[in-house]
């Protein structure tokens, strides 16, 4: 109806007509700028440094850790255990819905929903999903004992010392 | 001219009158003219059509489920906003400044325990408007969209809820909020990184508390009034409420019971031009109900027969809320402690049926039922196309679907009962009594 009207439009033979260049355009840079700005939304809530407990952290010089040690770091939710085969750590955050395990005799407990865990870590019983992870440790340029609970490792490794 | 004749001192006079009629356009009506345009003159009236069907406004049909649901979130809105100015979120004075507000703040109890209560409300609500719309089909077709809207609004009440759980930061919030954050950790693949944005760490702490904060007041609480703006706009626009269909058609309206009849007898009279009824726009509008010259006249004046109905179901709430708050406290527990949960800790009530079923299968029971319950109310408007059985209780005609929804109903009602009651410490199964 409107090229009847309009005696420019049947003129027009490119290929794609300049009205709908332009709409893909539009349409195509809209759907862009809604793409980056969710990313960049994203990427803002996603935050680089955390105000929390750091996640590496020094329990003091291997000496000060006898053989035998389990010694339970509430705040930074980290048994530490000193055995013969060398120094560990073990999260003591309970892996079924996050509460903080309890050191037993035979391991931990968790008080929430009655997951137990072995010595290291292991599920003995309980709805625990996954055994607890243990976290690298290292020694640290002035001799002490380090901790770095963002960096789990495979159940069972020993740093020796 | 003549009120230059008349002087100042009959300006000064007609002040009142004239500052009155400038604020209010129409006098209280005395004819359907006047009941017409108070209606459509006013931003707030205007949601809904001039006149109303006689059928929406039996009590028994929609039990005010949905004003009543309103009603809360405007007695949310208020004591939230007045609980605003004391509150800080910030993890050393959070639990202090709800210590002041019991202690020390003029009405600072009675405003926590309104807001408390009614939150709680207004998830039991919700949720039970949706079952009335359920149980009356009232979902069906032209009004789908509006169900789904609704599906967003009752995850929103419970978002909003979820995030105002955390901020009086005592020992049921932090952990409530650690068992519940963990709970969306099981989401596949992207669990743990969901639960990271959300806390904005890798434990509940500051970060998560002012995040769940501006979530609380602002984020959520814009979004539901959006929503719920366009939930009330749609009931307009699909032909109002749901009813039996045929309930118009000119052999049945002998049959249709007392109701217009007898019972409405008081209220405003309704138009008695059906034959020579004329439509304006609105006449054209979409959907089965208002076909122009189709319909003889069962509706009423909205002003004053369904303003006074919401403004009774208004009163109401706000009375059962106050005396509620008047009567129990709203808990407070000792200062969060991450280093000591509580045994057992539990999620909020409502989520104690996801939280019962994690204690089965932690993905299934986390993330995976109620995804699939989620997205099989999305789709009910759409799985259901049939026709018979609209807007009547418990229609024998949806047998299947009420069975079906019952059913899901019961089980996840259970599944509450068992996480609130029955779980003692170790989540172990203990009696109540």
């Amino acid at each position: 109806m409107s090229t009847t009207t309009h005696p420019a439009a049947p003129e027009s033979t490119a290929v794609v007509s300049r009205r709908r260049a332009l709409t893909v355009t539009s349409v195509l840079g809209l759907l862009g700028a809604g793409f980056v700005a969710g990313f960049s939304n994203l990427l803002f809530f996603r935050p680089r440094v955390t105000y929390g407990e750091p996640s590496r952290f020094r329990v003091g010089k291997p000496e000060s850790l006898p053989l035998g040690t389990r010694l339970p770091l509430s705040r930074q939710r980290v048994t530490v255990v000193r055995t013969e085969a060398g120094v560990a750590a073990i999260s003591n955050t309970c892996t079924h819905l996050g509460c903080v395990v309890a050191t037993t005799e035979i391991g931990f407990d968790c008080p929430c929903h009655g997951s137990r865990f072995d010595a290291d870590g292991m599920v003995l019983g309980g709805p625990a999903p996954r055994p607890l992870p243990w976290f690298q440790v290292s020694v640290s340029p002035s001799g002490e004992v380090e901790v770095d609970t963002s960096q789990p490792v495979p159940t069972g490794s020993y740093l020796k010392v | 001219m003549k009120t230059e004749e008349e002087g100042f001192l009959a300006t000064l006079q007609n002040l009142p009158t004239n500052v009155w009629r400038s604020i209010f356009r129409n006098p209280l009506p005395s004819s359907d003219l006047g009941r017409s345009q108070t209606t459509f003159s006013n931003l707030f009236l205007h949601v809904h059509p001039v006149k109303t069907h006689a059928h929406s406004l039996r009590p028994w049909y929609t039990l005010g489920l949905g004003v009543v649901s309103l009603s809360l979130f405007v007695i949310l809105a208020a004591t939230g906003i007045l609980l605003m100015f004391y509150y800080v979120p910030s993890v050393e004075q959070a639990h202090d400044r709800m210590l002041d507000l019991n202690g020390t703040v003029a009405f600072g109890v009675l405003l926590r325990n309104m807001h408390r209560w009614a939150a709680h409300g207004m998830v039991a609500l919700v949720f039970l408007h949706l079952c009335r719309v359920f149980y009356t089909g009232s979902y069906r077709a032209p009004r789908e969209f509006n169900w789904v809207i609704g599906v967003f609004l009752l995850l929103l009440t419970l978002g909003a809820s979820f995030t105002g759980y955390l901020l009086p930061w005592d020992q049921l919030a932090f952990w409530a909020i650690t068992v519940g954050t963990s709970i969306a950790g099981y989401a596949p693949v992207f669990g743990e990184q969901i639960r990271f944005l959300l806390l904005g760490d890798r434990v509940v702490g500051q970060e998560a508390l002012i995040r769940f904060y501006v979530l609380h007041v602002a984020v959520i609480p814009v979004a539901i009034s959006v929503l719920v703006a366009v939930h009330f706009w749609r009931i307009r626009k699909d032909g109002g409420l749901s009813r039996p269909e045929g309930l118009d058609l000119p052999e049945v309206q002998p049959k249709f019971p007392e109701a217009l009849a007898g019972k409405l007898e008081g209220l405003a009279p309704a138009a008695k031009t059906a034959k020579t009824k004329t439509f304006g726009v609105m006449g054209i509008v979409r959907g089965p109900f208002n076909k122009v010259g189709a319909t003889p006249d069962n509706t009423v004046y909205s002003w004053p027969n369904l303003f006074i109905a919401e403004l009774f179901c208004f009163a109401l709430t706000v009375l059962l809320v106050l005396v509620v708050a008047l009567l129990w406290n709203a808990p407070l527990e000792a200062p969060a402690d991450p280093t000591h949960p509580p045994n057992p800790s539990k999620a909020p009530w409502y989520f104690l049926g996801l939280q019962e079923m994690v204690s089965y299968s932690a993905f299934w029971g986390g993330v995976g039922v109620p995804t699939i319950f989620v997205l099989l109310l999305l789709a009910v408007p759409y799985l259901d196309r049939g026709t018979r059985g609209t807007g009547v209780w418990f229609s024998r005609h949806r047998i299947l679907g009420l069975t079906a929804f019952t059913t899901l109903l019961i089980v996840n009602l259970v599944l509450i009962v068992i996480g609130t009651f029955f779980r003692g410490p170790n989540w172990a199964l203990v009696t109540p009594w």
